[in-house]
């Protein structure tokens, strides 16, 4: 991975590391969709609409892509096409690790907790 | 291309506009080719208008170092310091009318109201500290010009210093010029019982003429004589030359690290100095009374001012707080 020009490695890695603040939804989501692949803007939107039912306006799909960009977590992939494909770098891989991790021991948290308080399976 | 795909890809051009140059220039043909598709899917969404409007807004203000993060911290600094520049050039030209007003009646009789002689002293300072404060913030910049000039490095320079310095002769020029026959002019008698020397008051509220309540009183302009009236529309544009020439050139000029902590300090100085005057300011508004013949008494254009002042040194106080004295610090140079 390249880092952006003049922003250090590290820095940017720590950044990233410590999470993505109000970002932290379109971020997920736009990152976990390119942990399948590289795609462009609209097979993002497309693939994010259907694996997740939100459907990311253009406006906050291209905000969220600008930022992970600048902190290193996705790379354009050189195209001739209008549309420039995205992927994830290895950075971007283990911060969205990082992250589902996070989200995946809430998640078990609260099932755990409805289960054993509410009854809800 | 059908007509329909047509008109959505102008569409989207037209979208695209609402975002910084820098990231139109990165994201704008591929950010334009997602709207188009996104209107041929859902042809009316003004959801997803508002978004644009709302994500373009953004990527402004984080080009001028109000928002978000550059990744460059000099980049950063230098948005962020051109800001409190833009902001610091809003609130001058309301500070300087409100000023000389005051200082020139000063002239004719002293404020019966301790709070306006206060705030007067308090404004008169902050105006001298704000003086001071532009010329250590210009030396190092005019150093930085002459060098680039010297080392024949002058290109994209030129066109923007020519405008600041157009813009600054004719405001000086036509400040000298109108500010003639007002008490405050060497040869008037009251010349010299004021606060201030009586050529820099009268000088002031002749640069500052068209910041005025007279704009709403179009047949009570039109009594003025047609030159004067012709000054007060033409050096608000002199001052506008000055400000985009002098942004222009310090964008161009890519100062060092040095620099630009050399003009963070003394930017900061100017935010305390701004919010001092405003204070002073505030309180001869609220508190001050018309005082003997009328001569203190704050107006609309005063009321109107203090909310410009107030307005830039929000902006002045944002922009600081993004310049990242500590990014900065790490920055070589």
């Amino acid at each position: 991975m390249v880092p952006p020009p003049g922003r250090p490695a590290d820095a940017a890695k720590d950044e990233a590391l410590a999470g993505f603040g109000r970002y932290a939804g379109p971020a997920t989501f736009i990152l976990s969709s390119l942990a399948g692949g590289e795609k462009h803007g609209y097979a993002l939107t497309k693939d994010i609409e259907a694996f997740a039912g939100v459907r990311l306006p253009p406006g906050t799909l291209y905000e969220a892509l600008a930022r992970l960009e600048g902190q290193g977590l996705i790379e354009a992939v050189p195209s001739e096409d209008r549309r420039k494909p995205y992927r994830l770098t290895a950075l971007g891989a283990t911060v969205l690790r990082r992250q589902l991790d996070a989200q995946l021991k809430v998640a078990n948290l609260g099932l755990r907790r409805l289960s054993g308080t509410w009854g809800v399976a | 291309m059908s007509e329909l795909e047509d008109r959505a890809a102008r569409r989207a051009e037209r979208l695209v506009r609402c975002y910084s140059p820098t990231w139109s220039q990165r994201y704008g043909e591929e950010f334009a080719e997602l709207l188009a598709a996104d209107m041929l899917e859902r042809p009316r969404d003004w959801r997803r208008v508002l978004d644009v409007l709302r994500c373009g807004a953004l990527s402004r203000f984080t080009a001028a170092g109000l928002a978000g993060e550059i990744a460059d911290p000099m980049a950063q600094a230098r948005a962020a310091l051109v800001s409190f520049g833009v902001a610091l050039a809003a609130f001058v030209p309301f500070g300087l009318a409100m000023w000389s007003q005051l200082t020139i009646g000063w002239q004719w009789s002293e404020p019966s109201v301790p709070v306006t002689g206060l705030a007067v002293v308090v404004m008169s300072v902050a105006v001298a500290v704000l003086a001071l404060i532009a010329v250590l913030a210009a030396a190092p910049i005019v150093w930085v010009f002459l060098r680039r000039i010297v080392g024949r490095q002058q290109r994209g320079l030129l066109l923007p210093a020519a405008l600041f310095s157009v813009g600054l002769t004719l405001l000086v020029l036509g400040g000298r010029h109108f500010g003639n026959g007002w008490p405050g002019t060497g040869g008037h008698p009251w010349a010299h019982q004021g606060l201030v020397p009586g050529g820099v008051a009268a000088f002031t509220w002749a640069t500052t003429l068209g910041v005025t309540s007279y704009w709403a009183h179009p047949a009570a302009l039109l009594a003025f004589p047609p030159a004067e009236v012709a000054w007060m529309g033409a050096s608000p544009l002199a001052m506008v030359a000055v400000v985009v020439g002098a942004v222009q050139t310090v964008r161009r000029l890519d100062c060092s690290a040095r620099v630009l902590r050399h003009e963070a300090r003394v930017a900061r100085l100017a935010g305390a100095a701004m919010a001092a005057f405003l204070v002073a300011a505030a309180a001869w508004v609220v508190d001050g009374g018309p005082g003997p013949r009328n001569l203190f008494h704050a107006g609309s254009i005063d009321v109107l001012g203090l909310v410009v002042m107030g307005s830039a040194l929000a902006v002045g106080l944002r922009a600081l707080h993004r310049v990242r004295p500590r990014r900065l610090d790490r920055a070589p140079g």
